[in-house]
């Protein structure tokens, strides 16, 4: 198992102020290990991708920084789910789901899919393409975050 | 930090409630490599910034996982004697690779056999088909092709597997032979050739996708090796026949029918009763033959076949049939049930 990490800058537009302002963002995924001790508690372990096989939990993490000389507004990160990868949930960091491919974004409770009949269901974790988080206030110089979401290996 | 966001340690996250791990099938296949990556849009003073992105990927490793076992959970029924009978498998490729798998046929020596019964006896020539699309799906006939291994077995798909066997002349009802039949996962890749042992990655994780053995335990394998295997078994059920002949002078000339006495010109009754033991099998075309003593002449059209008993007495009934070729009477009952006794009855004349 190789892990990469890259990171790159998309192609810049000419005329615009941009030398001085730039975001980090790191991204790192886990694999969540669960053994349960002697008395019956479930312990989490997170571990490095190395030994992956279907139906493993997978934590990916994404930091970033705001490495620039002003504050960055607008900010808003966009993780389209690997294919090869089911969503499970966001924890507790408010994301906003897409489940037709990033054309539509809410939360999951609001969204639905349409079915082969014409009617509508409630989504569900496994039917979101996109995961994304936007900020409403701006990541002041300096300012960090990190952000998670869960996946089960298909 | 400023934002609308809580902030997420990964300290927290592991604190997170945990679901029950979902069971994927086959799931996605060895050597994928799963890529994921995030982008970022923002803006300074105003203006739109270029979009920056973060990858990460990982290759799925291979989980080598297989499930052999008995179809239908009873023990297959079988005559002294009896070639070619079948005991059914079947085989799941539970892994996330297409795989070879070895396949090795064995018997007990003596134990409790999976279906009850102390394992007593050996078939003979035994040997592994698999089912064929062709012929009957589902059953063994001639269209199922004789095999040591299975080739290029996909994932999620259980095949059929017959093991056939001969079973020995001579034995009795009860007799038990424990069959076991065990799956090896070896490496797929090449059609029509038997690929080598498949071995766990040993210790540190490597740039290539490593191997994983997720198996369980078999009757003769054990957890994580990379086979599978199950048992099932033959119970022998046969017919156990006892003869008995009894007979009863029917008249005389002078007395008639009424306390008749064994003098030349009375007429004979003779009984052939056979009975089947219970507990065993039917059996079925049972001929009789019975010689007719010199001092006695056969009565022509006398004989009367599958008549019953009654407390070990025979009954004076059944239904005209059978031959006679002097001196044998013959006769052929159908079938006589386990449990059940029917007779051959014929008379004759004192010379």
């Amino acid at each position: 198992m190789r892990t990469a990490l890259v990171l790159s800058l998309a192609a810049l537009l000419p005329g615009q102020a941009l030398a001085a302002n730039q975001v980090a963002l790191n991204n790192s995924v886990f694999v969540e290990r669960v053994s349960t001790d002697a008395s019956g508690k479930q312990r989490v372990l997170l571990e490095e991708p190395k030994v992956v096989v279907p139906g493993d939990r997978l934590v990916f993490v994404l930091n970033y920084r705001n490495a620039g000389a002003q504050p960055a507004d607008k900010f808003v990160i966009t993780n389209p789910m690997p294919s090869a990868v089911r969503f499970a949930d966001a924890g507790d960091t408010q994301s906003l789901v897409s489940v037709d491919g990033g054309k539509q974004w809410g939360l999951l409770s609001e969204l639905t899919v349409a079915m082969a009949d014409g009617t509508r269901r409630a989504a569900q974790p496994a039917d979101v393409t996109h995961v994304r988080w936007a900020f409403q206030k701006p990541i002041p110089v300096g300012g960090t975050g990190k952000l998670m979401f869960r996946g089960v290996v298909k | 930090m400023t934002s609308m966001l809580n902030y997420m340690g990964l300290g927290m996250v592991a604190c997170a409630s945990i679901a029950a791990t979902p069971a994927y099938a086959n799931g996605t296949t060895a050597g994928t490599s799963i890529t994921n990556t995030a982008t970022v849009d923002y803006q300074v003073g105003g203006v739109a910034q270029g979009q920056q992105s973060a990858s990460n990927s990982f290759v799925v490793d291979r989980r080598v996982n297989l499930l052999v076992e008995e179809v239908g959970n009873a023990t297959t029924e079988v005559a002294p004697g009896q070639t070619s009978a079948v005991t059914t498998f079947q085989l799941t490729n539970s892994s996330n690779e297409i795989l070879d798998f070895l396949l090795t046929a064995s018997q007990i020596t003596g134990g409790v056999a999976t279906h009850g019964g102390t394992d007593t006896f050996n078939a003979s020539n035994i040997r592994i088909y698999r089912d064929a699309a062709t012929g009957t799906p589902g059953s063994y006939d001639v269209a199922d092709v004789l095999v040591t291994y299975i080739d290029e077995l996909a994932t999620d798909t259980p095949i059929r597997l017959f093991v056939v066997a001969d079973i020995p002349a001579g034995l009795p009802t009860g007799a038990v032979a424990g069959i076991q039949l065990r799956a090896t996962a070896l490496e797929g890749g090449t059609a029509g050739t038997q690929g080598a042992a498949v071995t766990q990655t040993a210790g540190a994780n490597t740039a290539a996708k490593d191997t994983v053995f997720a198996d369980g335990v078999g009757v003769n394998d054990a957890n994580r090796d990379a086979s599978h295997s199950d048992a099932d078994d033959y119970t022998v059920k046969t017919a156990t026949l006892t003869v008995t002949k009894s007979s009863r002078v029917v008249s005389d000339p002078f007395n008639g029918t009424t306390n008749p006495k064994l003098i030349p010109g009375a007429t004979v009754e003779y009984c052939i009763a056979v009975a089947n033991a219970a507990g065993g099998a039917d059996a079925t075309s049972v001929a009789i033959n019975d010689s007719v003593p010199g001092q006695l002449a056969f009565v022509a059209g006398s004989i009367r076949l599958n008549g019953t008993v009654t407390g070990g007495t025979c009954n004076a009934d059944g239904t005209t049939g059978g031959s006679y070729a002097a001196p044998v009477v013959s006769g052929t009952i159908a079938t006589i049930a386990a449990g059940a006794a029917r007779t051959l009855i014929f008379q004759a004349l004192v010379n």
